[in-house]
């Protein structure tokens, strides 16, 4: 590696193991000024290769900057940097550890020029995903752990399938545009791993059920990088790949309609960050330069608001220990900065004008028009309205403000909102300042963004010549936002969360395997039992007159011809012992007969 | 009380917001209609986006459609007691 050139994701990685050695304000400053550097290193560093490392005659590209992996790498350490402040209060050095590793894994796989050093990063960032999963410590954190690395390692055994047989049809390792190898298994494979870290459905199931059982600093970073740098593995790799047309506006659809069955709002949330990803799985697909501009931009504006949305949850969660919608109501009142922090994500991820979401999400949504693609435009357009239903609608309605099963008109009940004894709203109290400083940041850049997108559209990997402040868009959009409104409190009263779990495809593996393994279990039982009894009747008998068989001949024939070598021997001993007599006069006699013998032998023989 | 509270808690304020409120619908939707006439001459990408009021439509049609079917589909396929992974 270049002396010149430090790699963003590796500081990262090696700073995080100096926090354990710092105390008090140390610590806290080492915390913001990791990845405060980070990101100053990001934004100074120049397009180009760099970190050029030969192992096993590959070339190994640590440094691939260009446009596109460095708007990923802003967002990503700026993330980290908003991340670590959200957690200053936290004192659990393991996930202070575990966040950057997983940061530094994120910004590593940006960077990567090739598979294999992009295959590393992949998996330490499943590793320590995992981990962010199980220092809650909970028995439902670790199993849900468990299931989010079993997923992963499929997923990165099959991104190592692919990458083996791409190294072997192509004799290199580059990670580059792999239209060329459409159809091949190399290009399944590889497109497999990467969709699945996109949760993208069915392979997606991951997501909703580790994050919400992710601390509640974890998941702000569990929200940001593995789907993300899919995206952006999505885009460098797959772009123009035509299934993932339909497969991102379906899968923006599927994430708004398991949403409206949620109860759990972490988990709410954690389906709108599959709806939203599903924009970007579809920009990817589309793949002209304004549909992959939109996929980019998405991805920066969502990193944002979802971490400022989860943030919210998780202070909620925080203060209040709840998590369940069905739990909680009134706490407009407590934690009221909260509130409005949490609306300003919750208007961004709605695209409401002159927030972050407006200004990305509809470069995706135009680029679906502008290829006449009408189908895909309606499905974006819905799941648009999906999003506002729940992350802006219901969400803040059951959590922040009051609930009461016996009021069904449009709008909120007027005096009970909140004042139930006993009402957990009545407990809640305003997060801890770093908290509140973190959101406040994400909230501001939510806002810049919208307000004046060129701060964004500068950045992106293609100049930009879309303009999303038109008065038709402006008012098309205020318009299905409002009536979403009216379509919500005209249904609210189908709507109060229900204590329930709703099947997603991770039942698979956590009840499908087990019925399956139920009767693999027994199935072998039966076959055991049959095996037995064969071998008892088939195999017993004959086997049992064989051996007495085998006796009868033991004791009759090698016993009998035992004892006939033993008295044969005995005799011939017997006999030789008479000519063995130990005089030596005898032996001298026996030996010249010998002689004379061989002499007459040679005279006479020949 | 904070401003909020004023608002949500007093019954005359309440009705007040409401009234904002579907006047402002009223407004949005007329203003869509017009909008075509006023500001933009030009066609949509589709033709089903000249349709008078288009969004607000759409808006409403696509909430209301996206809660039936998922709770048609919740109610006769996906949704289970919360327990259910737990046993």
């Amino acid at each position: 590696m270049t002396p010149e050139w430090a790699h963003p994701g590796l500081f990262l990685i090696l700073g995080a193991w100096l926090l354990p050695w710092l105390k008090g304000r140390t610590k806290r400053l080492a915390m913001v000024v990791l990845p405060a550097s980070a990101l100053v290193g990001c934004i100074l560093m120049e397009p180009g290769t760099h970190g050029v490392v030969r192992f096993l005659g590959q070339e190994l590209v640590f440094g691939r900057v260009d446009r596109l992996s460095l708007v990923f790498s802003y967002v990503f350490s700026f993330l980290t940097l908003l991340g670590m402040v959200y957690s200053l209060h936290v004192d659990d050095d393991a996930q202070h550890v575990a966040a950057l590793t997983y940061a530094g894994g994120a910004l590593g796989v940006t960077f990567a020029g090739d598979f294999l050093s992009l295959f590393v990063f992949w998996e330490l960032m499943a590793l320590s995903a995992a981990l962010l999963v199980w220092l809650r410590r909970e028995p439902g954190a670790v199993a849900a752990g468990f299931r989010y690395l079993l997923v992963h390692v499929f997923g990165g055994l099959c991104l190592l399938g692919g990458i083996v047989l791409y190294w072997s049809q192509t004799g290199s390792l580059t990670f580059g545009d792999m239209s060329p190898y459409a159809g091949s298994a190399a290009f399944t494979l590889i497109l497999l791993a990467f969709l699945l870290n996109a949760a993208v459905p069915p392979l997606g199931a991951w997501l909703p059920d580790a994050y919400p059982e992710a601390t509640a600093t974890g998941a702000v970073f569990l929200t940001a990088f593995t789907t993300k740098s899919a995206v952006y593995a999505l885009i460098r790799g797959f772009a123009g790949t035509e299934i993932l047309v339909w497969w991102g506006a379906g899968m923006a659809v599927y994430g708004v309609v398991y949403a409206v069955l949620e109860n759990d709002a972490r988990r709410l949330l954690a389906y709108h960050i599959i709806s939203q990803v599903g924009y970007m799985v579809c920009g990817v697909g589309i793949g002209t330069t304004l549909a992959l501009n939109g996929a980019a931009a998405h991805a920066f504006a969502h990193i944002l608001y979802k971490a400022l949305l989860f943030m919210g949850a998780g202070a909620v969660l925080q203060v209040t220990g709840l998590r369940k919608l069905s739990d909680m109501g009134g706490l407009y009142k407590t934690m009221p900065r909260t509130l409005a922090l949490y609306m300003v994500g919750a208007f961004a991820i709605s695209a409401v004008p002159l927030f972050s979401g407006f200004v990305s999400k509809s470069m995706i949504v135009s680029s679906a028009a502008e290829s006449h693609r009408g189908v895909i435009f309606l499905l974006l357009t819905l799941a648009s309205s999906g999003t506002f239903l729940h992350t802006g609608l219901k969400l803040p309605y059951y959590m922040f403000f009051g609930k009461d099963p016996g009021v069904g008109d449009t709008g909120l009940p007027p005096q009970r909102a909140g004042m139930r004894v006993g009402d957990p709203g009545l407990r809640g109290h305003e997060p801890p300042a770093n908290m509140l400083v973190a959101m406040s940041v994400a909230a501001a850049a939510c806002i810049l963004i919208g307000s004046v997108p060129a701060v964004l559209y500068g950045q992106l990997p293609y100049p930009v010549e879309y303009a999303p402040y038109t008065t038709r868009h402006v008012v098309a959009t205020l318009g299905l936002l409002a009536f979403t409104a009216v379509g919500f409190f005209l249904m609210l009263r189908h709507l109060d969360p229900e204590p329930i779990v709703s099947l997603d495809t991770d039942w698979f593996y956590r009840r499908g395997l087990a019925a399956a393994l139920a009767v693999v279990d027994r199935g072998l039982a039966r076959l055991e039992g049959f095996v037995g009894q064969t071998y008892e009747i088939v195999m017993q008998g004959p086997l049992l007159g064989a051996a007495s068989q085998l006796r009868e001949i033991d004791a009759r024939v090698i016993d009998a011809t035992a004892d006939g070598v033993g008295r044969l021997t005995q005799s011939l001993s017997r006999s030789l012992s008479t000519a063995v007599s130990g005089h030596a006069q005898h032996y001298g006699l026996i030996m010249a007969a010998g002689v004379l013998a061989a002499i007459a032998l040679a005279v006479f023989g020949w | 009380m904070t401003f909020l509270e004023r608002q949500l808690e007093d019954p005359v304020r309440f009705k007040r917001m409401k009234r904002w409120f579907y006047a402002g619908l009223a407004a949005l939707a007329l203003g869509e209609v017009a909008a075509p006439f006023l500001w933009y001459p030009e066609h949509g990408h589709f033709s089903f986006e000249d349709f008078p009021a288009w969004g607000s439509l759409y808006g409403l049609v696509s909430c209301v459609v996206i809660i039936v079917v998922s709770k048609l589909l919740g109610k006769l396929w996906l949704i289970r007691r919360e327990t259910y992974y737990d046993s």
